[in-house]
């Protein structure tokens, strides 16, 4: 999996090189526009982590200048301080697959990539296999031995997110962040998502134990997934 | 009292003055000049009549003493002569006023007095003339001046107002338009208002300087706010990241882990704060376009949708009552914010098995959006600050930062609504959004 990450500000750009190098992608770095149309042009990426604040020009027209070259499918997603509900609606108007404002956590961007690959490549990584519980990304629908388990969307949401974050803590509030969105202050308060989880749990443990999913500490929740 | 009504009412007033005065003025002066006119009259009378005597003459006034002596036929003048005193030291010659009775018409006259010698006798002379024409013009006098005052007050009032209004028209427009009509300096008009009038014209660049000044204000507030998202957003992200990537060392204690996972929490109450600044300021700023028409109807609905888990945590009764929907043209995402934050205050500080209710009517024209809860409520005083930024007397919870009626103030300002709180400690709390008629 390739990766262009289009970000003036280096440290940014080094530490999101290190978690995806971790996850096991391969990275390149463009620090202004010039360098980014010129890297666009020789190269085809899976993913373009295009901010839009860039030396030399707008992150807009970069990604205009990739949706005019042909037989292109780089997924692109906009990384940007700049929060506006226009700006979202303009980046995906012109084509972008997601819009993330920043700051952003590396879990939840990596949460949003697995979706668009998910949705891009329409194979069979629909289905993920943990533990014997079968999730089913494309109907958030899952299933141990046939038998499916009703869950409700917000419990699939979690379950799946943390899937997606395996062997990772993933912090109650990158959870509530995740599956409610960022609402401003509302959603600072964290004790909601324990409902789920603990609902979730239950619903879990009728089919099969469930000590992988650990809960760490007062920080939040881990699925622990072998090998 | 407009300008134009005190500007003619004074007008009027200063004329009434003016004219009554004048009036007055003008029958005292006509009552002394005809008083002094009558006196030289009848002093040249009486040089006349003495200096035409004969004993003849005298003999026949002085038979008829006691009675008038000699009139005209109008009774306008009298003549009276009498034996004078036996030794006459120095004439006594002076006027005086008195009342007549001649042939039983009783008359004021204007009265000369005289005492003279003739022939080595004493006598004494009265001669009369009648003032009562003198009163007739001046009656006549008065009434002319009523009338004239009558009419000028009328004519002139009339032609104050129109004028003043001709006058003011360009200032009552340069109110109207460059104030009245203006709801953000960055669409304002800077054409001039025409006027021949120059402190008009001052006041209308006055208004536009100052408004000029007020947009470049406003825009560099949005520079400001704009460099802000990015110069503090940024750094947080780097930590956020940095953060992230340390939790990935496999080497890092428990210890260590939750230290990181509270730098992160921070992180993001930091992040939360400065996403609810400038979403207030962005409000303010006016950067939101108000093109939607908003159903209040589907926004509640969405707002229970989403909020309905937390519902279910708390146990809350949750009722809504929206009999009519209310439309109206605004940001559709700033309102369900705006809702949400009032809807989640109600959830929040709610008891358990609680309830919480939304409901919507007309009443007086308005329409007004009620979201009442069964929660803690509030003592007068928190209720008045409920408001301000980083107030949160409510909750001792870390996860409340103070912002969220601040947003919601800022929001419903915008929609021009009117929010307000009404709470009883230990009851509730009743929040009431009052939209414009």
């Amino acid at each position: 999996m390739k990766i262009l990450i289009v970000e003036d500000e280096k440290n940014l750009a080094l530490e999101m090189t290190e978690f995806f190098r971790k996850e096991g992608y391969s990275i390149e770095n463009a620090w202004k526009k010039s360098s980014a149309e010129d890297k666009i042009a020789e190269n085809t990426y899976d993913f373009i982590l295009l901010d839009l604040g860039l030396p030399g020009g707008d992150g807009f027209e970069l990604l205009h200048q990739l949706k005019k070259l042909k037989g292109r499918e780089d997924a692109v997603i906009i990384l940007t301080a700049r929060g506006d509900v226009e700006d979202r609606i303009k980046g995906l108007e012109a084509g972008a697959d997601d819009y993330l404002p920043k700051p952003f956590s590396l879990t939840e961007l990596l949460a949003r990539m697995h979706a668009i690959i998910r949705r891009k490549h329409n194979l069979k990584m629909n289905e993920v296999n943990v533990h014997g519980f079968i999730l089913d990304i494309r109907n958030h629908e899952v299933s141990f031995n046939q038998q499916r388990l009703s869950l409700t969307a917000k419990e699939f949401e979690i379950f799946n997110y943390l899937v997606l974050n395996k062997n990772r803590v993933i912090s109650r509030i990158n959870l509530t962040e995740h599956v409610w969105g960022d609402i401003l202050e509302i959603n600072a308060d964290s004790n909601y998502v324990d409902v789920h989880v603990k609902n979730l749990r239950k619903k879990l443990s009728v089919f099969a134990p469930n000590e992988w999913f650990e809960t760490v500490r007062s920080i939040g929740y881990r699925i622990n997934v072998g090998g | 009292m407009k300008l134009q009504l005190k500007l003619a009412f004074y007008n009027t007033l200063t004329k009434v003055v003016i004219i009554t005065i004048m009036a007055g003025l003008i029958l005292v002066s006509i009552n002394r000049i005809s008083v002094h006119h009558i006196q030289q009259r009848l002093l040249h009378k009486k040089s006349k009549l003495i200096s035409n005597l004969s004993s003849m003459e005298i003999n026949d006034l002085l038979t008829q003493q006691g009675t008038f002596t000699d009139y005209n036929l109008l009774k306008e003048e009298y003549i009276i002569l009498k034996r004078g005193p036996a030794h006459l030291i120095k004439p006594k010659q002076y006027f005086r006023q008195g009342n007549r009775t001649i042939e039983g018409s009783d008359e004021e006259y204007q009265i000369l007095i005289a005492e003279f010698t003739y022939k080595g006798k004493n006598y004494l002379l009265e001669l009369g003339e009648t003032t009562s024409t003198l009163g007739q013009l001046e009656h006549t006098i008065s009434m002319y001046t009523f009338f004239i005052l009558l009419a000028s007050i009328i004519l002139t009032s009339v032609t104050d107002l129109a004028f003043t209004g001709f006058l003011l028209a360009p200032f009552y427009k340069i109110i109207d338009q460059k104030l009245n009509k203006v709801n953000d300096p960055i669409s304002f008009n800077y054409e001039g208002i025409k006027t021949t009038t120059e402190d008009f014209r001052i006041l209308d660049q006055s208004i536009s300087s100052l408004m000029k000044k007020m947009a470049d204000m406003f825009s560099r507030e949005k520079e400001f706010i704009a460099n802000v998202s990015h110069e503090l957003l940024t750094p947080i992200t780097i930590l956020s990241t940095r953060l992230e990537n340390l939790l990935n060392d496999e080497k890092l204690s428990a210890a260590g882990e939750t230290k990181i996972f509270a730098c992160l929490k921070t992180l993001t109450r930091l992040k939360s704060i400065i996403n609810s600044l400038l979403l207030i300021s962005k409000v303010e700023n006016n950067q939101y376009d108000k093109l939607h028409t908003i159903s209040v109807k589907e926004v509640v609905d969405e707002v229970y949708e989403e909020m309905e888990d937390r519902l279910v945590t708390m146990d809350l009764k949750f009722t809504i009552d929206l009999q009519e929907d209310h439309a109206f043209k605004g940001n559709r995402y700033l309102f369900h914010t705006l809702l949400m934050n009032i809807v989640n205050n109600a959830i929040k500080y709610n008891r358990h098995s609680g309830s919480v209710s939304i409901n919507g009517n007309h009443a007086n024209g308005q329409f007004m959006l009620t979201v009442r809860d069964s929660g803690q409520g509030m003592l007068l005083n928190q209720v008045k600050n409920a408001f301000q930024r980083f107030e949160k007397f409510q909750s001792k919870k870390e996860d409340s930062y103070g912002l969220g009626l601040s947003i919601a103030q800022s929001i419903a300002s915008f929609h021009h609504l009117e929010l307000d709180i009404q709470s009883e400690k230990g009851k509730g709390t009743q929040v009431n959004i009052i939209f414009p008629k």
